[in-house]
């Protein structure tokens, strides 16, 4: 069973992942005139459309992963101990209070993301997207760098 | 910039209360519950379980949540327009500074 949950919480981390990346991209570098390669239709995104996605994808990826933590604590953090994969440890650490921290930015993500305000809100919204877009990218690859050391099912 | 409306008062007051809180429940293990997954053990606050490792870390983010929903809505019902004088960047800028301190904590491991 927690195999097939780290797969389902992998894929959902891939969905945010992209979610995240598209709508980090076309804030810090929006395209003004039309989209006319991979990299200029990346950008064009309509970043707005991504902030629900990204914010049920959070949740339901942070709530697997709380599921999956009491699992990794019995089992795969004795690994990376025991391995003295030091700054794994450390990586893993620091991506679950990066999560817990992400949690109270989503309530001012969605709330700066109404179009509904002017512009001189540009700059809050670009923050807390890059900031969750950080926290996504860290998360992303920590656990991923832990579930390479751990194996699946080992 | 300013921020305008109920809600938005409550979100960056929510965010930066929430994200220093939980920098210090962190440093200071204050865990409104924590749980020993060896076990399926909860208890109310800190109390480490009767076997194996604990966790707090669901603890701390009730505590922190508690904490910055508590300060929004506070901060919501403060008379006049206090509340829209809170500058909307603190919504980012105490989480990044809470992550930083968090990283500082943690150094120890990258430095191994």
């Amino acid at each position: 069973m927690w195999i097939t949950l780290v797969i389902i919480h992998g894929l959902l981390a891939f969905l945010l992942l992209g979610a995240i990346t598209h709508q980090v991209v076309s804030v810090w570098a929006p395209v003004r005139a039309g989209a006319r390669n991979f990299v200029a239709r990346f950008r064009a995104v309509g970043s707005v459309n991504y902030v629900n996605a990204v914010i049920v994808l959070y949740l339901a990826t942070a709530s697997l992963g709380s599921l999956l933590y009491t699992n990794y604590r019995i089992t795969a953090r004795l690994t990376l101990e025991q391995g003295h994969y030091w700054k794994s440890f450390g990586a893993f650490e620091l991506k679950e209070h990066l999560i817990a921290i992400g949690l109270a930015v989503l309530p001012a993500y969605w709330c700066f993301w109404r179009p509904s305000l002017d512009a001189g809100d540009a700059r809050t919204r670009r923050m807390l997207t890059t900031l969750l877009a950080f926290i996504i990218w860290w998360a992303f690859l920590a656990g991923h760098i832990a579930n390479n050391i751990r194996g699946l099912g080992t | 910039m300013r921020t305008r409306g109920r809600f938005p008062v409550f979100a960056v007051s929510f965010a930066a209360v929430y994200a220093a809180v939980y920098y210090f429940a962190l440093d200071n293990n204050w865990a409104l519950f924590s749980y020993g997954p060896a076990v399926g053990e909860w208890t109310l606050f800190n109390h480490a379980a009767s076997a194996g490792p604990t966790m707090y870390w669901y603890g701390w983010i009730a505590t922190s949540a508690i904490a910055g929903a508590g300060a929004g809505l506070i901060v919501c019902l403060l008379p006049g327009n206090l509340g829209g004088r809170l500058w909307s960047g603190l919504a980012w800028l105490v989480p990044v500074c809470s992550i930083a301190a968090i990283a500082h904590l943690l150094s120890g491991y990258f430095k191994r």
